[in-house]
């Protein structure tokens, strides 16, 4: 079956090169040029056989900032949505990340890295209700949070109870941002959100057990003044 | 020093010549004869005539004929005169003492009035010099207050208009209350009143003015060219005898407010002349900025356009491999733009005041990893190595930005070095609390007359023909190449309290050189604080 996208951009010139470029993928697209426009069809789409399973919202409607249509989608129907931000937009991507999005692009971006964002964002679709990851696998490095096991070219790698915890809320969200605030909250705790710190001290860790080049990582990726993104695991 | 004023010691040593000429006429009385006595006393008179006034002397005179004809002149102990020639002398002696009198008296009062202009000129002169060079002329209203107390012996007051509203010509239509007006001395209702309408119309009112003749007091205005900046006042003038020296005292009174009002023209003007190099400067750095700018913008829109026409007008004629060299020129140029925009906007907002960063606690081997990361995505950016220093502390700065920064030299580097050369990332702590981040290239460097002027964006406009940097291989050497990325840089280490520096390296090649100031790190947790090799052991 298609997978139905709602696009919220209020450029017309974006919406239809992405509308282009996403339905040649076997997209269905809905598209809205305003934040009301877009929360009339979420709300519209309740009906069976008519869901959205994606959102991209950009920033910067004229309308308000996107936080209603973030609540609409993504807490009340657990829609994956994407954020597209322009990069002024950097505190409100952030708060909007912290509310449950998903991931975010920064425009002008490449429908590569828009397509891969929309993958990942899909296959964690619904983990809510499903299941949580608990395999993760990419290159030589394996991840197996039920067993507590981290294995580097098939070698157990001992982590603290700390890095362990951090690396499996990464992998939870494996090829999607985490924010340090949610980091915090989810490792250390609510009362942490504002230490940041405490995140550059066990990335660094982390990265010296896990990374071939930890001044180079290739799987555990820094997002200047977002959050964290561990690579998306290798399809089993 | 020489009075004018007539004192009792004038008077007194007047007195004294009379007594010891008389004393003098009495002892040759008889030794010489009553001509050579006649000397003595017209002596006396002409020198007495110098310390009293004009009818004093005439009068010690007039009495000093009398008694040498009565003491001297036979008969003796009479007021006759027995002789003819005893009576010419006498009517003699008695005209020369008057026509000396008066000489000396006219010699006097011209002198006075030569000493008085003295001062006056002097007065004015000092007073000029004061306010010559003040950037602002109102702080000395109290001092012209004195000056003008001094000068008129009566209390003085003063108000100033504030700048804006002083510009206005004499005779429209000023406040009613010349709100956020200077004022020096206190005034009454009626004077406030008085002072408003003199500034209002420019004109000195009060007696011996021609308007307003009944006041009592003397409002002058503080007048410049075809504008009045303020006004004084001098309370009860009109009653304090100074009868025949008013239109002097006036003018100069006037004149030490004129230059007081000629100096707050002055400084009015010198501000506006200010502000209008500032706006004129501004505007010129604006216009550099943006024929920067737009001169960036064009190339790739050149190479964007280009492309894009070409597949859409020639898309059935082209084959696949072309279409996909023009779709990828497009992307790399786009990928161009993008980011001269975020530069571009970068710069505006840390020109701007009150820029507030987004610090937060961030490792810069992140930093560098980050930047890394971008690098490797274009082919170039293979050839960046970083060097870090182990043990790095955190620092205190917002990421964006520093991302920022880092993405910018290392573009920079990758674009002016041979497609071979090594671009190196190193950092390390620079002591004293700072932290040193460097990108260093192999290229062939940056002329030393260049190496201040490359993190101005505006030199490109200003110096079209120079080239100032020495890069080989630059299909344009006829201007730098840096664009604004430097500018963007060297704002962002300014932002945090750093410095950007350009350094050339010994064997060839530049480091940009970011040294930021580290602050004292943060506590870190303390519940399982184990460096990992040794907790492996355990």
């Amino acid at each position: 079956m298609t997978l139905r996208v709602l696009l919220v951009e209020d450029n017309r010139e974006l919406r239809a090169t992405l509308k282009a470029a996403l339905s040649v993928e076997g997209y269905e697209l809905l598209t809205a040029a305003s934040l009301s426009e877009g929360l009339a069809l979420a709300q519209h789409a309740q009906r069976p056989g008519a869901g959205i399973d994606l959102a991209l919202l950009d920033l910067g409607l004229p309308d308000g900032d996107g936080e209603t249509l973030l609540a609409e989608l993504c807490r009340r129907r657990g829609c994956p949505v994407l954020v597209i931000s322009a990069r002024e937009a950097e505190g409100q991507k952030v708060r909007l990340l912290d509310a449950g999005a998903d991931d975010f692009l920064v425009k002008p971006f490449g429908i590569a890295e828009l397509l891969a964002r929309m993958r990942v964002a899909l296959r964690h679709r619904g983990t809510v209700l499903r299941p949580a990851v608990t395999h993760w696998r990419a290159g030589n490095l394996a991840v197996d949070i039920a067993a507590h096991l981290v294995q580097r070219d098939d070698t157990a790698v001992h982590l603290t109870p700390t890095e362990f915890k951090l690396l499996a809320r990464l992998v939870r969200n494996n090829g999607q941002v985490v924010t340090h605030r949610q980091l915090l909250a989810d490792v250390w705790g609510a009362e942490f959100t504002e230490h940041t710190h405490y995140l550059r001290l066990y990335m660094g860790q982390l990265r010296a057990k896990l990374e071939a080049d930890p001044a180079e990582p290739h799987l555990l990726l820094t997002e200047p003044g977002v959050g964290y993104r561990l690579v998306e695991g290798d399809e089993p | 020093m020489n009075t004018p004023m007539h004192t009792g010691w004038d008077r007194l040593l007047a007195a004294g010549i009379w007594a010891i000429a008389w004393l003098a006429m009495t002892l040759l009385d008889a030794r010489v004869d009553l001509a050579n006595l006649a000397m003595i006393l017209v002596l006396a008179a002409a020198l007495s005539s110098l310390w009293l006034a004009a009818w004093a002397s005439l009068m010690a005179s007039v009495a000093a004929v009398l008694a040498f004809n009565w003491m001297f002149v036979p008969p003796r102990g009479t007021f006759l005169v027995d002789l003819r020639q005893h009576a010419l002398l006498l009517g003699a002696m008695l005209l020369v003492n008057t026509i000396v009198t008066g000489l000396v008296a006219r010699l006097r009062a011209s002198a006075r009035q030569a000493f008085a202009q003295a001062a006056r000129a002097e007065q004015l002169r000092n007073w000029g010099e004061r306010l010559r060079d003040e950037a602002d002329p109102a702080v000395h209203l109290g001092a012209l207050r004195e000056l003008l107390q001094a000068a008129a012996g009566v209390p003085a007051a003063v108000i100033v208009l504030p700048p804006p509203a002083a510009t206005r010509p004499p005779g429209s239509a000023a406040p009613e209350l010349p709100l956020g007006a200077l004022t020096a001395g206190e005034v009454d209702a009626d004077q406030a009143a008085g002072l408003r309408l003199c500034l209002r119309e420019g004109r000195a009112l009060g007696r011996d003015t021609g308007r307003y003749e009944d006041q009592p007091d003397l409002y002058l205005p503080l007048r410049g060219r075809q504008a009045c900046f303020g006004a004084a006042v001098l309370c009860g003038i009109g009653e304090v005898g100074l009868a025949r020296r008013d239109a002097e005292l006036r003018a100069q009174l006037q004149a030490l407010c004129d230059q007081m009002g000629q100096a707050l023209q002055r400084a009015q003007a010198a501000a506006a002349e200010r502000a209008a190099r500032e706006l004129a400067q501004q505007q010129g750095v604006r216009n550099a900025l943006l024929a920067a700018i737009s001169h960036d913008y064009r190339t790739p829109l050149a190479t964007i356009l280009g492309a894009a026409s070409a597949l859409e007008e020639q898309a059935d004629r082209l084959d696949p491999a072309q279409r996909r060299r023009l779709a990828h020129g497009i992307v790399e140029e786009a990928g161009r733009l993008s980011r001269l925009t975020d530069n571009t906007l970068q710069l505006a907002r840390l020109d701007a005041p009150g820029v507030t960063l987004r610090c937060d606690w961030e490792s810069a081997e992140e930093l560098v990893g980050a930047a890394l990361r971008h690098a490797r995505r274009r082919e170039a950016g293979q050839r960046v190595r970083a060097r870090l220093e182990p043990g790095l502390p955190l620092l205190w700065c917002d990421a964006m930005l520093v991302s920022q920064l880092l993405d910018n030299l290392v573009d920079n580097a990758l674009k002016y070095s041979p497609q071979d050369a090594p671009v190196e990332v190193l950092v390390r702590c620079a002591g004293s609390g700072q932290l040193l981040l460097a990108v260093r290239d192999r290229g062939p460097g940056i002329a030393p007359a260049w190496r201040d002027r490359v993190f101005e964006v505006f030199h490109r406009g200003a110096l079209p023909q120079e080239a100032p940097l020495a890069r080989a291989g630059e299909a344009d050497m006829g201007r730098p190449g840096a664009g604004i990325g430097l500018a963007v840089c060297r704002a962002i280490a300014h932002a945090h309290g750093g410095e950007l520096r350009l350094r050339a390296r010994s064997h060839g090649g530049c480091a940009f050189e970011c040294v930021l100031p580290l602050r004292t790190p943060p506590e870190m947790p303390t519940e399982e604080q184990v460096p990992p090799e040794q907790e492996g052991a355990t």
